[in-house]
């Protein structure tokens, strides 16, 4: 089984890297854009400080963008998952999570918390009219809190705003309801995701729960848009001190959210090279412009338009990985599913690092 | 390889060489002179002093919560400097890479992260890992976890919560246990926004002295080199000094490191009603000989607050500067990251001189450690600061002139003549630590150590002596020539390995099962998910 391949012609591992690492080393301007387990990360960041490179999450930069900027510009209040299992008697469903969320909405509205006095839970949804929760179990639907056709944004503020007893132009629906349930609550959760919620309406909705903990407790519970991409941004932060949308341009790490928004990067025509990583199945790209493409994937034929392509493994199927679980809100190790000669991600680059410059002090 | 320095002046308390002499290393160890005498490899010592390297037991070093720190203040990195990037990641302001770099510069060779929660184990010991040069440990945290509570609650044996606190310290990797501020994070749950002692945590009905007193029993009985690690309860309070001094007390014979004391030891007097209690707390640890501290010494300029003592960092929300902060309610204490900038003012002067105050009148060196509580008092970076400031009472007669006398009013600060000794330096950052976390291999110059060395030119300037030391060894490494690193290497993350139980893990098995909806796989996790060649290395529990 071929595993590499230059252009449209097979070839070996180890040229393909070679070529990889030459394309990068003459590179003005190279881009990642990652998918990947923590030590996939770790060797892509290791890569991108030799070549120069900005990095970002391949798919959902934006929105873990809008994550990350919570914590970067405003903190927040934040509670892990099992003890939002265990003690959330109130839960509030911040507009539309991701689909990764939903088994464990659905598992929310099946148990109830058993460290909390109260031996049940109710459940809202925060979104504009006609917004659907993930499909709850038991048969049990969401409450709606919603003002119309407002944005998530203006219906958090209405919400909060009615907490502390003002008026609003447009009063929220079932607030009384809401309002019954906060009192009577012990430890309301609030989830959240930047998947469709904006930047402004996270700080707003950390606005609400700080609120509520001037008297009882409230938190909330961050479901990040993507589990990799926040495993990305940890690993990142914890090498550079910055999360994603960092770039060596300049031989030291620079954290910049728009400069290094590496989608961005592409389309303005500023990137001369993408090294695409994704340990999944990755769809040919259209080739737009003059862009040089080097892409590590499950893959069994060369990627459309790649200069080179690199198969590699899937994390957690094809070999062992550590990877960002939401369901326990820190890193996990998963073993092998179905065991594969692919080789992980951060073999890979790494391989292609070695031919980078042999002045490696210090490999990751 | 056979490496002599040689013509240093040897400060080595434990094996009684003080003075000139040479010191023989072979490939990782430290080796009596041989009889033939042929080094592959000549160190010039000469107006150099000779050290064991230095051991850190407190200083936040890596995990969720600094990682979250990190995240919370990208503007910190601004301030530092760029350089040429000559080696990988050397740029990376606090970043794990810069921390191993630092450390090594100034000679400290092992750093202990005190405060591991348990189900973030991995992630703690990935950042660790990234970590060079230096060997790495961390202390798991118990005490605010529902499962000991309802044991406690529940009576169990302490057979029972011996094999819990056995299965915790050797899932997570740990070298020993911490507990921080015990009950107040479960409490802090329950909407309870102060704890001291003797209250108890709602819906357990259990005391937060019981906790301690339990934590405290089951690893003595283990044999866990390191007595139970305690930050206690009202840190930072004004009078918080009686919590210090009722947990001091509560020592009752056994073992007990008490974190950070500074952070305790403040009285009530004068019109602002916040003074220094360090002389009473100095004297109740000098008549305690069970008992040790470290110090969590204040120093000025901006900093960020990084603790697991949720009930608290939530209260100091409200002085975070600049002006936002994390509060997480974990699976068991959760954490807190507030950022702080401690400034030349009435209260910024009094922590520092009750910091200084508890360093120079607690008598043996053996029971007093030196911590900033990286980052909570100050960066560790102020080390070298720290040292004159001890070493030197000219020094802090100096800083002592700029500040306000107000508070050096209600300090004995100014009245202390004491100047720490390069020996008592190297008991207090060296010999004691490796003593007090049971690191029979280390922290001090006997033949068939552990090659970790420190040495350290001369010069009348101590900041600049052991800011930058002339040459490290680790593991007989040469890492570090003239405060630079010259080589770089993975140290491991030294660890603890008792059996555990096999009851007990089927029975947390069957708790996060019920508890969680998972399965204990979810918060295990095999050696080679660190992806190092040896991630760990293993330390003896008491027989």
């Amino acid at each position: 089984m071929a595993v590499a391949w230059i252009g449209n012609r097979e070839t070996l591992v180890e040229r393909a890297a070679a070529h990889a690492a030459a394309l990068l080393g003459s590179s003005r301007c190279p881009v990642f854009s990652l998918d990947t387990d923590i030590h996939g990360t770790r060797a892509a960041i290791a890569l991108a400080e030799r070549v120069g490179a900005a990095y970002d999450h391949a798919a959902d930069g934006a929105a873990l963008s809008r994550e990350t900027a919570l914590f970067t510009d405003k903190g927040a209040m934040t509670v892990a998952p099992g003890e939002t299992r265990r003690r959330a008697d109130v839960v509030v469903i911040v507009g539309e999570l991701p689909q990764i969320h939903h088994e464990f909405v659905g598992e929310l509205a099946e148990t109830v918390p058993d460290l909390s006095a109260k031996n049940q839970r109710e459940i809202f949804l925060v979104g504009s009219k006609g917004a659907s929760a993930p499909p709850l179990n038991n048969g049990r639907t969401a409450t709606l809190l919603s003002c119309g056709e407002a944005s998530l944004g203006a219906t958090l503020a209405a919400m909060r705003a009615q907490c502390r007893g003002r008026r609003t132009s447009q009063p929220v629906s079932n607030f009384d309801d809401f309002a019954k349930a906060l009192e009577a609550a012990h430890f309301p959760v609030f989830l959240f995701s930047g998947g469709a919620t904006e930047g402004l309406a996270l700080e707003m909705l950390q606005g609400l729960i700080a609120d509520l903990n001037r008297k009882s407790r409230a938190s909330g519970l961050h479901l990040p848009a993507n589990e990799n991409g926040w495993g990305s941004a940890l690993a990142s932060t914890w090498m550079t001190g910055f999360p994603l949308r960092t770039g060596f341009a300049r031989g030291f790490p620079e954290f910049d959210p728009w400069r290094y928004d590496v989608a961005r990067m592409i389309a303005a025509g500023e990137a001369d090279l993408h090294l695409r990583i994704s340990s999944s199945i990755v769809q040919p790209q259209k080739k737009k412009n003059r862009m040089a493409l080097i892409v590590l994937a499950k893959t069994q034929e060369p990627i459309a338009g790649a200069a080179v392509t690199i198969a590699i493994g899937e994390a957690g199927v094809d070999h062992e990985a550590v990877v960002y679980s939401s369901r326990t809100g820190s890193l996990r190790s998963v073993d092998v599913r179905a065991a594969s000669e692919l080789p992980s991600a951060a073999t890979v680059i790494r391989l292609v690092a070695s031919h980078v410059s042999a002045e490696a002090a210090l490999s990751c | 390889m056979l490496t002599k320095i040689s013509g240093g002046d040897i400060i080595d308390p434990v094996n009684g060489r003080l003075g000139k002499g040479d010191l023989w290393i072979r490939d990782d160890k430290i080796v009596a002179a041989p009889a033939g005498g042929a080094a592959d490899r000549t160190i010039d010592a000469a107006g150099c002093i000779v050290m064991a390297g230095a051991i850190d037991i407190h200083s936040h070093i890596g995990g969720g919560n600094v990682n979250t720190a990190r995240l919370l203040l990208p503007e910190q990195h601004a301030a530092h400097q760029a350089r040429p990037a000559t080696t990988p990641l050397s740029n990376a302001g606090w970043s794990t890479f810069q921390t191993g770099c630092l450390y090594a510069k100034m000679g400290f060779t092992t750093v202990v992260e005190p405060a591991m929660s348990p189900g973030a184990a991995l992630h703690t010991h990935l950042e660790l890992a990234d970590i060079p040069i230096i060997d790495k440990a961390t202390l798991a945290i118990l005490g605010n976890d529902d499962f000991l509570l309802s044991m406690i609650r529940d009576d169990a044996p302490s057979k029972m919560i011996e094999d819990y606190v056995a299965w915790t310290v050797a899932s997570t990797r740990a070298l020993g246990v911490k507990v921080i501020n015990a009950g107040a994070a479960a409490a802090f749950k329950e909407n309870v926004r102060t704890f001291s002692l003797d209250e108890v945590v709602p819906s357990y009905g259990v005391s937060s002295r019981k906790i301690v007193k339990t934590l405290q029993a089951a690893v003595d009985s283990l044999g866990v080199p390191h007595p139970l690690h305690v930050h206690c309860n009202n840190l930072g309070s004004p009078g918080s000094a009686d919590t210090a001094a009722a947990t001091i007390a509560a020592a009752e014979g056994l073992p007990l490191h008490l974190a950070h004391l500074q952070f305790y030891g403040y009285g009530t007097e004068g019109k602002r009603r916040f003074s220094s209690a360090a002389a009473r707390l100095a004297e109740l640890v000098n008549a305690t000989p069970e008992v040790t501290i470290d110090i969590g010494q204040v120093m000025f300029g901006q900093t960020v607050t990084v603790s697991s003592d949720v009930m608290r960092q939530f209260s100091a929300r409200g002085s975070a500067h600049p002006k936002k902060s994390v509060i997480h309610d974990g699976d068991g204490n959760g954490g807190g990251i507030v950022p702080y900038s401690y400034g030349k003012d009435f209260y910024g002067t009094m922590q520092w001189a009750i910091g200084l105050e508890l360093f120079l009148l607690i008598d043996d060196p053996w029971r007093v450690f030196f911590t900033t509580d990286h980052p909570n008092g100050a960066p560790f970076t102020v080390y070298p600061a720290l040292f004159e400031l001890l070493m030197s009472r000219e020094a802090r007669a100096e800083t002592i002139a700029e500040l306000p006398k107000s508070a050096m009013a209600l300090s004995t600060l100014a009245s202390i003549d004491r100047e720490y000794t390069f020996e008592e330096i190297a008991i207090m950052t060296r010999a004691a630590p490796a003593k007090l976390l049971g690191l029979t291999d280390r922290g001090h110059l006997g033949v068939g150590v552990t090659a970790d060395i420190a040495v350290y030119r001369r010069d009348e300037n101590i900041a600049k002596m052991l800011g930058q030391a002339a040459y490290v060894f680790k593991d007989g490494d040469l890492v570090v020539q003239d405060g630079e690193i010259t080589h770089y290497r993975w140290g491991k993350a030294l660890r603890l390995n008792p059996s555990p139980d096999k009851a007990m893990v089927r029975r947390l098995d069957d708790y996060h099962q019920q508890r969680y909806g998972l399965s204990l796989d979810w918060f295990n996790f095999p050696d080679s998910a660190i992806a190092r060649e040896q991630p760990f290395g293993e330390v003896a529990c008491r027989m």
